[in-house]
């Protein structure tokens, strides 16, 4: 593999925008040139080929344009005689002679039609196929050179960005002879403006690329970073705009004729229009005259502007709407959805606590069902979690425990499907409430802290505002009292109240990590999901963290579900662990036993993977090379309090 | 303020290099299209006025660089000579009577396309899915797909023409003058619809496509999960917390666009022969009426800048990150 097609590879996974390729070529075939200028690994580009040619939209948008092509280049066999041909039959509607009826000077509206897709065609094209390749060389220019260059010419781009393009159209084409010429110069004077802003910052984004830096490193040259690590990679945003060019050029082409400042001679569908409104087409009630061109436009128009849908609905999958989904549309908000299988099935196996536990999950199964496969995320999943305890659950990434805690509170979006088991709240049934008791039970119940503080902010909306929601939608109380208990929160985790006013990123990470941590005991909750809470801070500020978690428990009491992969983090501070693998629970026990006497293979090699702090140096041992725990049982209790899953060392347990 | 700072310099020189492109036009145009209107039209004129237009055209012997200083101070005093289509009436008198039409059609269709088209856009990312979002976005494109003015001669033709429902043309009827009473605003508003709608119709697809790819982004950021788990109410979190954010680009787009409205406008004018400045722009292009049709470029060059402009400062307060810097 070639270092073009790893790193376009890489970026296509990673930014979105990586290698699009053209749609078959006999479909735009004016336009191969732009679109072969990409030169993307093949491979690749295959594949993508082939989700668009599975994409509805793409194949409409392609068939389309392919039809309108063909009737194009095939204007002189099948329109009916010449176009300009002027005879004595003017304004007669659609007959059996002119299937499309005739304009006031007896011209044949199929046959101007016919030709005038010709015209229109070929100077839209052009003008797409120019605007954007100034528009590329703009943009390499710019992230090539950088610097003064790139500040000159993006300045130049905006400013002819915000010229009103029609009027500078109408006024340049005033002063220009008229002519094809001048409408395909004055529509690209107007319209490379466009495709350069986009091109550029795509430009620019993909040179501060790791793999351009790699390529200045090893001594390529600057051509060769130019067109074989920077413009392959934007093959894709250079299609979309040369479709978006060819969209305008177009458009722009029949509103200069149809004003009568382009070549009233040439037959074109903006002449066609221009004619048929000077004759007069529309007060005498000649629709036949002026209705095949614009439709033509639009057609045209809506074919290019399919595929470039569809091209970003292939790159962008998010934005294409759900199709199992079509029948029952769900709003956010609501929760995830339960099939109903869910909270029958459920064989329940766990601790028992005395009292009834403060969470108790049974056999809880998550399934995301994508259009193509089904991955489970959580497996028949079982635990509880006793009043003011603090049940750890850890495991590899993947393995499914941010599934279970999103599951509890019914976090989850499509394409999740809780499949099966129960969720019980204090002997509540968490997964038949409906949208307006889930409502009332998140947060005031169960409240969570989310792995990343930075982002689970709202950027718009002060700390005060967005802690006092909490107090103004549960207990319905005055704006004024719920910012005042706003600030008392701010201060139980020792931030000055002023601060209700800042916006987010006006905080430090760690205070943003603390003020997440006071909204989730603002309603004093039972039971707190901490999903990796102190991930993204440094360990000095973790420290911080995790003490101000433990003063606020002894204060007010909460059981904690505790996630992390810090196993030693963990071990310290939770009463109970249980181990997750590939979305089953593989062992269940209290942490020192977790800690000193795992029973599960897979239990072990976690441990294992953490240097002790005392004792001999000994090698870490993880999982050996391609161990993989398969059909795993349910739990079975080995010892009080030990829950493990059967496994092939039983015997020695 | 440094950020507003900033951008009226950038608004500044967009309007600086307006100015001068129609400062070079006539010049260095080839077929010296300046001495045809000349020819055509100066029996009409007094001497004063034909020297006038000859310096603001360039046809006199002052070297180039006096005439760009004379042009620009004329273009910031707002001496654009007079009108040769309306002899003898100054060019900004013609603009003065005419551009209200404009801001009332171009501003009508646009507040409520944006609005119309935002709205949609939030809902249907909201209810993904839901028949808004599955079969509103491809009928708007293809409306989208047509072309302004046919379009307008399409409405025009069957809510004018054949149904009668709606006046043919221009922006009251004829015989009635512009007054401030109920008959005539009713008038006014009667002309107003068939114009606004088209441009409304065509433009509203944009908006909602754009608002609702955000908004689909938007959804899936980390604080709309926390609201959610909060168990704000669904409108809230739609408004407040998702839309809120994803107004933003769109906030941005619309100045970006104000130059397509624009254009927009100024074909559906032409279609109803609405008297706003793009109608006359259209006419002062048929007539050789250069002076008229530069200044009525450079008043709407102006007027999309001060509203992109106004643009700029209403970001501001929408985000609270540009604010700090």
């Amino acid at each position: 593999m070639s270092v073009t097609e790893s790193t376009s590879a890489a970026l296509g996974a990673a930014a979105g925008a990586g290698s699009r390729p053209a749609p078959d070529g006999d479909a735009l075939a004016p336009a191969s040139g732009a679109a072969a200028s990409g030169r993307a690994g093949a491979p690749a580009r295959r594949g993508l080929a082939r989700s668009l040619l599975r994409n509805r939209k793409a194949t409409l948008g392609v068939g389309i344009l392919v039809l309108f092509a063909a009737l194009a280049l095939l204007a002189p066999v099948l329109a009916p005689g010449d176009p300009t041909a002027i005879t004595d039959t003017g304004s007669q509607p659609p007959s059996g002679e002119h299937l499309l009826g005739t304009t006031a000077k007896g011209q044949d509206v199929l046959a101007l039609t016919l030709w005038g897709a010709r015209s229109s065609l070929f100077v839209g094209f052009l003008v797409g196929l120019a605007a954007t390749l100034v528009g590329v060389t703009v943009g390499l220019a710019a992230a090539y050179f950088g610097k003064v260059t790139d500040d000159v010419l993006s300045l130049a781009t905006n400013v002819f960005l915000l010229l009103p393009g029609l009027p500078l159209l109408v006024v340049l084409a005033a002063f220009l002879p008229p002519g094809t010429g001048t409408v395909v110069v004055v529509l690209v004077i107007t319209g490379w403006a466009g495709a350069a802003r986009v091109l550029r910052s795509l430009a620019l984004s993909i040179r501060a690329k790791d793999f351009v830096a790699a390529a200045t490193v090893t001594g390529e040259g600057a051509g060769w970073i130019m067109f074989r690590e920077i413009l392959p990679n934007m093959a894709s945003i250079v299609m979309s705009t040369l479709l978006g060019g060819v969209i305008f050029g177009i458009g722009s082409q029949a509103g200069l004729e149809f004003l009568g400042l382009g070549d009233v001679s040439v037959v074109s569908w903006g002449t066609n229009l221009y004619w048929a409104s000077n004759d007069g087409a529309l007060m005498v009630g000649a629709w036949w005259a002026f209705l095949p061109s614009g439709l033509c436009i639009a057609l045209v128009a809506f074919g290019l502007a399919l595929l470039n849908y569809a091209v970003d609905e292939v790159t962008n999958p998010r934005l294409r709407v759900p199709r199992r989904a079509r029948s029952a549309a769900r709003t956010l908000g609501g929760g995830t959805m339960v099939s109903a299988a869910a909270g029958t099935s459920a064989a329940h196996v766990g601790d028992d606590v005395g009292d009834v536990p403060v969470l108790e999950v049974c056999g809880l199964t998550v399934e995301y069902r994508g259009e193509n496969r089904t991955v489970v995320g959580a497996d028949r999943v079982s635990f509880t979690i006793g009043e003011g305890e603090v049940f750890g659950l850890a495991g590899e990434s993947g393995c499914g425990k941010s599934t279970v805690a999103h599951a509890i509170m019914r976090l989850l979006r499509e394409p999740a499907v809780i499949t099966a088991g129960t969720v019980r709240f204090c002997g509540r049934d968490v997964l038949t409430m409906s949208d307006e008791e889930l409502r009332a039970f998140r947060w005031r119940d169960v409240a969570m802290v989310f792995q990343s503080a930075m982002n689970s902010l709202n950027p718009v909306m002060t700390v005060g505002d967005q802690i006092a929601d909490i107090f103004t939608t549960h207990e319905r109380v005055s704006r004024a009292e719920a910012l005042r208990r706003a600030g008392d929160l701010l201060e139980l985790v020792q931030i000055d109240r002023s601060r209700l006013r800042s916006y987010p990123h006006q905080l430090s990470g760690g205070m943003r990590q603390r003020v997440v941590i006071a909204m989730a005991v603002a309603l004093r909750p039972r039971l707190l999901i901490m999903d990796e809470p102190t991930t993204a801070l440094d360990v000095v500020v973790q420290q911080e963290i995790m003490a101000q978690i433990a003063d606020l428990r002894r204060e007010l009491g909460f059981a904690v579900l505790f996630i992390t992969h810090d196993m030693s983090l963990m071990i310290e501070l939770s009463d109970r662990i249980g181990v997750m693998y590939a979305g089953r629970l593989v062992e269940s026990a209290p942490a020192p036993l977790i800690l000193t006497a795992p029973r599960h293979p897979y239990t072990r090699a976690l441990i294992d993977a953490f240097p002790p702090l005392t004792g001999p140096r000994r090698e870490l041992a993880g999982l050996a090379d391609g161990v993989r725990f398969t059909d795993i049982g349910d739990l079975v209790e080995v010892a009080p309090e030990h829950w493990v899953a059967p496994h092939d060392e039983e015997v020695s347990a | 303020m440094r950020f507003v700072l900033r951008r009226l310099g950038f608004y500044l020189l967009a309007f600086w290099v307006s100015v001068t492109l129609n400062f070079l036009l006539p010049r260095f145009m080839p077929g010296d299209p300046v001495s045809r209107m000349f020819a055509r039209s100066q029996s009409r004129m007094t001497p004063e006025q034909i020297t006038q237009l000859q310096k603001l055209f360039g046809l006199d012997d002052r070297p180039v660089w006096q005439q760009y200083v004379d042009y620009l101070g004329n273009v910031v005093t707002g001496e654009m000579g007079v009108s040769i289509s309306r002899f003898p009436t100054p060019v900004v008198e013609v603009i003065a009577g005419q551009i209200g039409w404009t801001i009332l059609l171009g501003g009508t269709a646009l507040v409520i396309a944006v609005l119309l088209g935002n709205l949609l856009g939030i809902l249907a990312a909201w209810r993904r899915g839901g028949a808004l979002d599955s079969f509103l976005p491809p009928v708007l494109v293809f409306v989208g797909s047509f072309p302004y003015f046919w379009l307008a001669m399409g409405a025009l033709y069957l809510f004018g023409v054949s149904l009668g429902w709606f006046p043919l043309r221009h922006a009251f009827s004829a015989g009635s003058s512009p007054a401030w009473s109920g008959d005539f605003v009713a008038d006014a508003a009667l002309h107003l619809v068939l114009p606004a709608v088209t441009i409304v119709v065509v433009s509203v697809g944009g908006w909602m496509l754009a608002m609702r790819n955000t908004m689909i982004a938007t959804n899936a950021e980390d604080y709309i999960v926390m609201a959610e788990a909060k168990g704000l109410r669904p409108g809230r979190i739609m408004f407040r917390y998702a839309a809120r954010n994803a107004m933003l680009p769109a906030v941005t787009s619309f100045g970006m666009s104000l130059g397509f409205v624009v254009g927009g406008a100024l074909l559906t004018e032409v279609v109803f022969a609405y008297p706003g400045v793009g109608y006359q722009l259209l006419a002062a292009v048929q007539g050789l009426d250069y002076p008229l049709m530069q200044g009525i470029f450079l008043t709407i060059t102006a007027a999309v800048l001060l509203v992109n402009f106004l643009v700029d400062i209403v970001y501001v307060r929408l985000d609270p990150r540009v604010r700090a810097s």
